[in-house]
């Protein structure tokens, strides 16, 4: 474990470099793409001498390294600007609440996935060369194939219109069953990827010596499966923790959209429509910077759980 | 087993973590599903679908939906009643002026702010006004909607502190002089730029009073949850009496409106193309419940009367008389909006129903593509058309639209989508060629279609149409002091425009939704403008 502390210092020291070259590209692209902020709030009115005027107020008419650097002074003091398209709303205000939102689907999303997936994948490797293992894949391969805009009307149309067991839209944290509908529409289409992932590692471990050895010593198989292949068969799962994050953030604009959760996917659409520099950039960080902390958890978890991975580059070099 | 668990105790960990924060958030949640329940002790409770509002300070509002919040929760002088008449509001009455410049108002004793019962006096609406205009506010609107007051562009371009031509005469008489006599200024004294404010509320915290915001309106905010929720309640002290509503919850994140409205979620749901069928279908339970009614909006085609092929007045005659609007809308729109056949919408004051703008001739349409400049279909340039949308196929009347010049003139043209942002901004230079868009009237004068939309020297004028004679008539018609003889004289333009083809009137615009039959007296604007108080709802 000797390796661990200055491996992770030295990823830590690394995000703010990380960081810092996202902010500049992205507030890059936001300054020299087409498009202006406050054109698309005036709306059909166009009055140039109003929009510089107001464009001046803003600070929008600054040589852009001068923008680039008030935002970086803004940013190194907690602040992540004003929103153009909320009048006189701090983009914190506006993003944080609903990125709380998204984030609490994206994780209950994600514990369904794994908590169907690994089971699903492990059963099926059992049955290989049944017909029930290229079956349940199946299954969950059409599932993923459904896109969102085809799985959430049609549960709509069974939950709430049918059955009357929850309401069509809304959101109301974790222990509200509102957020049944948005949780399935995210998870179902991740399912097959981690149980195909579960299905073809758990084969290879039945494969190992050990495996062997341990029925070799006359355990019962339930031992065997349950404390000598699943829990090897697990340990590449957690690397695909931080990838399964990403098509999360992908699949939550439509469900959110559908379901009226007040999420970021909506948010993230509107304010590039509006071309809302200072959330657009916030976002950016914000998402960047989640995945910057998601892949150091994971790498410090890997190193807790299996033994032979060891951050011992350093020793080498 | 201990690595295993490990794993476990991690993913616990969070779960943990976050269910503990997730109790202090669903606390505020369930009592807003209570809320939202109806028939709670606060009285009867409309539910609604509404559009995400962007600000409730009137000051700044540029967009409709944010708009049509405002107008219930604040008031100005003058408001737009059932009949789309001007009407008075906290101006009980007013008199203008033998040289139509200067406005007295005489404004109501009986007009408290919400929340501190203050009394509204002539002074709010100067500070109003002034505030409005400071370049520190920043608006994008204070030019359009108060510019022509005597004073107030000095004072958005920092040249002086107050605007001259507003005089507080005495608490309850305002006087504003204009620069020229514009009937139409009273129009624009309707919408919410003009709007009263609080001034203690607003100098008190200049950043978080639009979140409970001390209006003069029907209704006031209860609760403002930023992109979620905006829940309005019944200003008691209302000087015309208390709205029968007590509660109005407008859920703001979307969802399926009318899965919600079947499932008993809202009172009110917008009806889309995909439902259109089954809310005309006399057995289906929705066609019962369904209402429809004309928003004063017109579509278009436009054409860049400055660049080839458009250039040619020809070209443009055939484009539009190629084009089966009929068809178009009876086929792909499913006849849910009228067909155009004039720039003045229905309802708007000079509508004239007699206008008509070139009915559908392939055969006429052929023969002035062949008489233009360019020869026939073979002369022309490559044409684009640009639309908004985000997606990657085209609206299908657009698409008809392109079919039809295809079939009826040999034309190719290709269909370019824009984002919003870039559509504004390159419209503004007038880069496109030919271009499908709308215009909303903003209040109802012709003025604020015809004058900003076809003087040459308008900024919004899109399309670089300019014809001396129409913009004399416009000039004209902006100070005629006679209202039938100005409305002659807009409709004398509009035939102009018309002959000329810079734009084809599509389709003027249509509302429809579905409202549960409890509610009553529940009515669709044709423009923004205060109607909630209206509304009754029978338990």
């Amino acid at each position: 474990m000797q390796g661990l502390l200055p491996y992770v210092v030295r990823r830590l020291l690394w995000a703010p470099l990380i960081l810092l070259a996202v902010s500049f590209i992205a507030f890059a692209i936001t300054r020299f793409g087409p498009g202006d902020p406050l054109r698309v709030a005036m709306g059909q009115y166009s009055d140039p001498v109003a929009l510089e005027r107001v464009r001046h107020e803003e600070g929008l008419d600054k040589p852009f390294f001068e923008q680039y650097g008030i935002y970086l002074k803004n940013l190194a003091h907690g602040k992540l600007g004003e929103s153009l398209t909320y009048r006189n709303r701090d983009v914190s205000e506006v993003i944080f609440p609903r990125i709380w939102v998204s984030a609490r689907l994206g994780l209950v999303a994600l514990l369904i996935i794994f908590a169907v997936g690994v089971p699903l994948g492990i059963f099926a490797a059992l049955r290989q060369g049944t017909w029930a293992d290229p079956f349940s894949i199946s299954v969950f391969l059409f599932l993923q194939s459904v896109p969102v805009l085809i799985t959430v009307p049609l549960m709509l149309l069974v939950f709430v219109l049918k059955l009357h067991w929850l309401p069509a839209a809304g959101w109301g944290g974790l222990f509200d069953k509102r957020i049944v509908m948005p949780a399935l529409a995210l998870s179902l289409p991740g399912i097959a990827g981690i149980a195909r992932l579960t299905r073809a590692t758990t084969l290879s471990v039945l494969r190992e010596d050990y495996v062997r050895t341990a029925r070799a010593k006359g355990l019962r198989e339930f031992t065997v499966i349950s404390r000598h292949v699943v829990r090897n068969s697990l340990l590449p799962l957690v690397t695909v923790v931080g990838i399964s994050l990403a098509t999360l953030v992908e699949g939550a604009f439509f469900a959110e959209t559908l379901l009226g959760i007040p999420g970021i996917g909506k948010l993230t659409f509107d304010s590039v429509q509006g071309r809302d520099y200072n959330i657009i950039l916030a976002l950016a960080l914000v998402l960047c910077s989640a995945f910057i902390i998601a892949n150091i958890v994971i790498d410090i978890a890997y190193t807790v759980i299996d033994p032979r991975v060891r951050y011992e580059r350093q020793r080498l070099g | 087993m201990k690595r295993f668990l490990a794993v476990a105790a991690l993913l616990l960990g969070l779960v943990t973590v976050a269910s503990v924060v997730a109790c202090g958030g669903s606390g505020g949640s369930s009592e807003n599903a209570g809320s939202a329940g109806g028939g709670s002790a606060s009285g009867p409770t409309l539910r609604m679908v509404g559009g995400d509002p962007l600000t409730l300070d009137p000051a700044l509002v540029t967009d409709a939906i944010s708009a049509t919040y405002i107008v219930e929760i604040f008031s100005g002088l003058v408001t737009i009643d059932k009949d789309l008449k001007l009407a008075p509001d906290i101006a009980k009455s007013w008199d203008v002026s033998p040289d139509g410049k200067t406005y007295t108002f005489h404004l109501r004793d009986d007009v408290v702010f919400q929340q501190t019962y203050r009394q509204v006096t002539a002074t709010d609406f100067k500070y109003s006004m002034e505030r409005a205009v400071n370049p520190d506010t920043a608006s994008t609107v204070a030019e359009a909607y108060l510019g022509d007051i005597v004073g107030a562009r000095d004072m958005i371009n920092g040249t002086a502190s107050q605007i001259s031509g507003i005089e507080v005469v005495d608490d309850f008489t305002l006087r504003i002089t204009i620069d020229e006599p514009k009937p139409y200024f009273l129009a624009k004294m309707a919408c919410p730029t003009s709007f009263v404010v609080d001034k203690t509320q607003v100098e008190d915290d200049q950043r978080n009073w639009t979140k409970k915001p001390h209006g003069t309106g029907p209704f006031m905010v209860k609760e403002w949850k930023l992109g979620e929720s905006l829940t309005l309640q019944a200003n008691e002290r209302y000087y015309a009496g208390a709205p029968s509503v007590k509660t109005v919850n407008f859920m703001l994140s979307g969802g399926s409106q009318l899965t919600m409205y079947e499932d008993d979620e809202v009172d009110v749901a917008g009806i889309s193309i995909n439902d259109i069928e089954r809310a005309l279908d006399a057995n289906d339970p929705l066609h019962s419940e369904y209402l429809s009614a004309d928003s004063m909006s017109v579509s278009y085609l436009g054409f860049n009367t400055q660049k080839p092929p458009f250039d040619d007045p020809k070209v443009r005659q055939a484009f539009g008389l190629a084009i089966d609007r009929d068809k178009i809308v009876e086929v792909v729109l499913k006849d849910m909006v009228p067909v155009a056949h004039s720039i003045m919408p229905p309802g708007l004051p000079g509508y004239n129903s007699s206008a008509t703008a070139g009915a559908y001739d392939p055969e006429k349409a052929k023969q002035l593509l062949a008489e233009s400049r360019y020869g026939g279909p073979s002369g022309l340039p490559k044409i684009t058309l640009s639309q908004v949308g985000a997606g990657a196929t085209a609206g299908n009347d657009i698409q008809a639209m392109v079919e039809m010049w295809k079939q009826n003139l040999g034309v190719e043209v290709e269909i370019q989508q824009t984002d919003q942002a870039t559509f504004w901004q390159d419209l503004d230079k007038r880069s496109y060629q030919m271009f499908a868009a709308g215009w909303v009237m903003d209040y109802p004068d012709p003025e604020d279609i015809l004058d900003i939309l076809f003087n040459s020297k308008s900024h919004q004028n899109s399309t670089g149409y300019s014809n001396p004679e129409v913009d004399q008539l416009l000039v004209q018609a902006r100070t005629e002091q006679d209202s039938a003889k100005r409305m002659t004289l807009y409709q004398q333009v509009e035939q102009l425009i018309l002959a000329d083809v810079p734009w084809v009137p599509l389709y003027y615009g249509r509302d429809h939704v579905v409202v549960k039959p409890y509610v009553k007296n529940f009515m669709l604007p044709p423009v923004v403008m205060p109607y909630l108080r209206y509304v009754t709802i029978d338990q």
